[in-house]
């Protein structure tokens, strides 16, 4: 038996007006969201989301049905969007590193005791969220790797179990929780650095 | 006894409520005598908040029109 969204899509693939516009209203922003996580670039994103909702007219009719449509979409939105970054990429593995806590061979972390006490996590939203503040998020958010961001926004925005944004990726549950902890990591020591010691 | 490195290795599943009941135990007895751990992770759960806000966009209308525009003009 046809899910629902199985048949919305179908009826798309069609060429169904409504149920065009039910499908982009129900994954317009959640395709918007993942291109720009990835490509961080709103004119990217557009061309991405327009590819992913043809693919879906074009090929949906032969779409089976047993994986869930959502995990499909953001597999074809991840394929798509991390082409279009194929020779944009920039090579920011090696400065990921530099960002990721060091240990002592006792287990301990490394760095000043201000440093590894600091804790700013008591300031408002608000004012994480603006002026300084944002920029220092928005440049760390910028230095992870695309596939980082693809797994922060699965799992942290669409909230998705760590086996969902896997199948919706294509990649193993370990791979998602290490990328996913790490871009958590680089982007806690890039904060810490910039708002923390002086708390 | 877990070390800092133990516990940051274990954060993910910690943060998601997945680990074990006896694992998480032994995590908390760690945070309850350590500083810097308790430090890392109320730092790492606000950047986890934090970069979830920074990025929940919502499509701009604008781009939905031209959206509906280009495949309407493809459906079919």
């Amino acid at each position: 038996m046809m899910s629902d969204e199985h048949l919305l899509l179908k009826d798309a693939a069609g060429g169904d007006a409504s149920a065009l516009e039910a499908l982009m209203s129900r994954y317009g922003s959640r395709v918007y969201r993942l291109a720009h996580g990835i490509t961080r670039n709103s004119a990217d994103a557009e061309e991405i989301v327009q590819d992913v909702f043809l693919q879906m007219v074009r090929k949906g009719g032969a779409f089976e049905g047993r994986a869930a449509l959502g995990s499909w979409i953001y597999r074809v939105t991840t394929n798509v969007a991390l082409n279009k970054r194929r020779g944009k990429r920039r090579e920011v593995e090696t400065s990921l590193e530099e960002c990721l806590p060091a240990w002592e061979a006792d287990g301990h972390r490394s760095g000043p005791r201000a440093f590894l006490v600091a804790d700013w996590s008591g300031r408002p939203d608000a004012e994480l969220l603006s002026g300084e503040a944002r920029r220092i998020l928005e440049e760390a958010i910028d230095r992870l790797p695309e596939h980082y961001r693809a797994v922060l926004i699965l799992k942290d925005v669409e909230e998705l179990t760590n086996e969902d944004v896997a199948a919706s990726i294509g990649d193993s549950v370990s791979a998602v929780k290490t990328r996913l902890h790490r871009a958590r990591m680089a982007l806690r020591e890039l904060l810490t650095r910039r708002l923390g010691p002086q708390t | 006894m877990m070390t800092c490195r133990d516990v940051n290795g274990l954060l993910v599943d910690y943060v998601d409520g997945a680990l074990p009941p006896e694992v998480a135990a032994a995590v908390e007895r760690h945070l309850a005598s350590c500083e810097p751990c308790r430090a890392y992770l109320a730092t790492y759960r606000k950047t986890r908040a934090l970069g979830a806000q920074a990025a929940r966009v919502e499509i701009p209308d604008e781009m939905r029109t031209r959206l509906r525009q280009f495949l309407l003009e493809r459906a079919g």
